[in-house]
């Protein structure tokens, strides 16, 4: 219960005494900050535009997901997961990807292309940790939230698993895969938009090579979101590649080099 | 007063006697015993060649004035009614059935078993029922009467809410929950118990093996009276056969009526259920979902009834499940989404379906419970749990020269609105009524003009509530998105508008349709 303000002092003390969060919606769960429509509008305005301009901060990133996550769509991803015996079991268990679940040191002793050992080299290479992961805030529904928190902590693994870099383009390429996967509007947003920074050259590789790739893989693949990774962490990446129904796309990286080399 | 007596009347039956035969008729002054005594005919017949007399002879003994195909509700409703009315208690009436009655007459009731087989009968079906005398035998303590009714659509959850503020009667029941079988017993009661006229006469655990046109004698053309061959050898003719037998009425087929409509591809399931706790709340509940209707409806002493429409595949696992799995998935059916149901019904593990269950239902609102749907289904009674294909007939015609066909074998409809039984009640009421004006205007009762009133003031009636229900099945058996978005705009405005709901109630209730 939240305190009343006393009734026994002045109305004006009351006035300034009044405790405004009494107003606000109680949270759904925790760590949840209840916005309305119009909250929601600003989120995604704000942090759409800044992390434009400013692609490393995920956590706008984050928010432009949350901001922009249309319930419906959130709950057709959800459903995708309740109609699948792995997926209910995630939604189930609620396990969370932190470093604290996941032992890293471990994971790059597995032998090589093993989706542990190349997950695990990511995270090495690049220097982030799992626990960089902002918490999911400002969507309403306690499960959808899970939802978006589960993508966004699984994301590291499409990466492993494409082999796409986590450089500007393979970003952008991957983001596009993940909407025609997951359908959330936030991955499709940045593939459209995220474009335009960069050069004429970097685009068309983009359009002619790898969001073909994206939306033919992304839309044909099993759901990525019912695939519980800290279980198959053993388990070969092509194996599991063949068994999603995705194709490994060109090397992003070889194309650089094979371009720079021309130059 | 008897037929015989009638001077036109008699020119109808005796069609084709010569005027010795009818002086010879005259004496025997009741219809009745007239068509019963054959010695009256065989010494009309003494006359003629052997063979002919002993022919008429069996013929006369088996002559009725109706014959009742079908000892189903329709059927034993329409000869208590006939027996009960002052203008035709005195017709001779035969009623065949195929299975035997014996065990429905002597039915003693468990009141803590319950039968599978149950009819939602509407105030209009049990006021006909209490004029002729029936409603007094029926075991009431085994009727529950339900005054609310709470319909929401499984896909988008849309609800529509009735009660008796939309009926506008005094009592505000909605309708009464009855067993088939209580009611059958209560009409074999009172048939009975009526002893106006001569018995009716009842020939259980027998079959019609033929129909055909009877034959033209020396004495009587009895060539457009429909004669039936029985399983038992016996032969009966009809001044006017009754098809109350059933969706393949065989009647229907000696008539030649075309009968039109279409399979709906779904089961009808039925199980008699037993609820976690009485909530003594009266409430009918049916959630549609995209593979049809689920109904549960109150029964007394927190006990329910079943009726789970539903694609024959589904119906036939739902019938081989565990009884703990089953209850399961009728709480599932009512309270999860679409995707968790389709879930749970794809798995066997009894174990796992109740896990998987209370993991889902944790996250439903505990005010819900009894408010948005029902309490827990706990139990379903052991081998209650039955399935029968659902589909939608409406005859041509429902008569034809001395035949006139009431109930299923007319029309046959989905369970969706619990109209099945009432359309019936409504087709004998009107039948009875054409009858006691064709009696007491002294026209037969077989003809087929006559019986064109009870067709004509019948048909239009059961044809908008067949099409309604089957309008309603259709567009609730999908769950293609623009299709659920429409129906739920559609429901939320007659949910806020409370005059479109109380002509629905009082459609729904049979008092005035059209």
């Amino acid at each position: 219960m939240r305190p009343r303000v006393p009734t026994n002092v002045s109305p004006c003390v009351r006035l300034l005494k009044r405790n405004y969060t009494y107003n606000t919606p109680i949270p759904n769960y925790p760590g949840h900050v209840p916005t309305n429509i119009f909250q929601k509008l600003f989120l995604a305005a704000g942090s759409g535009i800044y992390s434009f301009f400013d692609p490393t901060r995920g956590d706008l990133i984050a928010t432009l997901g949350e901001a922009t996550a249309l319930p419906f769509l959130m709950e057709r991803l959800r459903d995708s997961m309740l109609a699948d015996p792995t997926g209910r079991r995630i939604l189930r268990e609620r396990p969370r990807i932190t470093s604290s679940s996941l032992h890293i040191d471990q994971l790059l002793e597995y032998p090589e292309n093993t989706i542990g050992r190349t997950y695990a080299e990511w995270l090495k290479r690049e220097g982030v940790s799992p626990d960089t992961r902002a918490p999911v805030r400002y969507i309403d529904d306690e499960e959808c939230a899970y939802v978006m928190q589960r993508y966004r902590e699984c994301h590291d693994f499409y990466h492993a698993i494409t082999g796409l870099p986590i450089i500007i383009e393979g970003e952008i390429a991957l983001k596009m895969f993940e909407f025609a996967n997951t359908v959330i509007p936030m991955t499709g947003i940045g593939a459209v938009l995220a474009p335009l920074r960069l050069k004429p050259k970097q685009r068309e590789r983009l359009r002619t090579i790898y969001f073909p790739w994206a939306i033919k893989n992304g839309a044909s693949a099993k759901p990525l979101i019912n695939v519980y990774w800290e279980e198959i962490l053993d388990r070969d990446v092509q194996s599991l590649r063949e068994e999603l129904g995705i194709e490994k796309p060109p090397d992003l990286r070889g194309l650089r080099k094979k371009r720079i080399s021309r130059l | 007063m008897g037929f015989y007596t009638r001077h036109a009347t008699l020119r109808v039956f005796v069609r084709g006697c010569n005027a010795a035969l009818y002086r010879k008729y005259r004496p025997s002054s009741r219809f009745s015993s007239s068509l019963a005594s054959a010695p009256v005919a065989g010494e009309t017949a003494s006359g003629n060649s052997d063979k002919t007399s002993s022919a008429f002879d069996t013929i006369t003994s088996g002559l009725y004035d109706v014959v009742v195909v079908g000892g189903g509700i329709s059927g034993l409703t329409l000869a208590v009614s006939l027996k009960s009315s002052q203008y035709t208690s005195h017709l001779k009436i035969a009623l065949v059935e195929g299975m035997p009655l014996a065990s429905v007459k002597s039915w003693s009731p468990d009141p803590d078993i319950y039968s599978n087989r149950v009819s939602s009968i509407t105030p209009a079906s049990q006021q006909y029922l209490s004029q002729i005398g029936v409603w007094d035998h029926v075991h009431t303590e085994r009727v529950q009467a339900y005054d609310d009714m709470r319909v929401w659509d499984g896909v988008s959850g849309a609800r529509i809410h009735f009660d008796a503020f939309h009926l506008g009667t005094d009592d505000g029941t909605i309708a009464y929950m009855t067993e088939n079988l209580n009611l059958q017993h209560a009409l074999l009661s009172r048939l009975d118990n009526l002893s106006s006229g001569p018995p009716v006469t009842i020939l259980d655990s027998t079959k019609v093996a033929e129909i055909t046109n009877g034959h033209e004698f020396d004495e009587v053309d009895l060539s457009s009276w429909p004669t039936l061959k029985l399983s038992t050898g016996d032969t009966l003719t009809a001044r006017l056969l009754i098809g109350a037998d059933g969706v393949n009425s065989p009647v229907r087929a000696f008539a030649n009526i075309q009968s039109r409509g279409w399979d709906y591809n779904q089961h009808g399931l039925v199980a008699s259920l037993e609820m976690e706790w009485d909530d003594r709340q009266r409430i009918a509940w049916q959630r549609f979902l995209p593979t049809g209707p689920i109904a549960l409806l109150p029964m007394p002493d927190g006990k329910a009834s079943l009726v789970w429409s539903t694609t024959p595949k589904y119906a036939a696992h739902l019938k081989s499940l565990s009884a703990g799995a089953f209850c399961t998935l009728v709480n599932a059916a009512f309270r999860l989404g679409m995707v968790d149901l389709d879930y749970l019904i794809s798995r066997v593990d009894e174990e796992e379906i109740k896990e998987d269950f209370e993991w889902r239902d944790a996250r439903l609102p505990a005010e819900a419970e009894g408010q948005q749907f029902p309490v827990r289904v706990v139990e379903v009674q052991e081998g209650s749990r039955a399935s029968f294909p659902l589909r939608m007939r409406h005859c041509d015609n429902y008569v034809a020269p001395r035949i006139a066909l009431v109930g299923d074998a007319a029309h046959t409809t989905h369970p969706l609105a619990g109209q099945g039984l009432n359309l019936g009640q409504g087709d004998v009421s009107s039948l009875v009524r054409v009858l006691e004006r064709a009696v007491q205007n002294g026209s037969d009762i077989g003809d087929e003009v006559v019986l064109q009133a009870y067709w004509a003031e019948r048909y239009p009636v059961n044809h908008v509530m067949l099409g309604v229900v089957d309008k309603l099945q259709k567009l609730y058996c999908t769950d293609f998105p623009p299709i659920v978005g429409l129906r739920t705009v559609g429901l939320e405005i007659v949910e806020s508008l409370d005059w479109v709901k109380k002509i629905i109630m009082r459609q729904a209730a049979g008092s005035s349709v059209l």
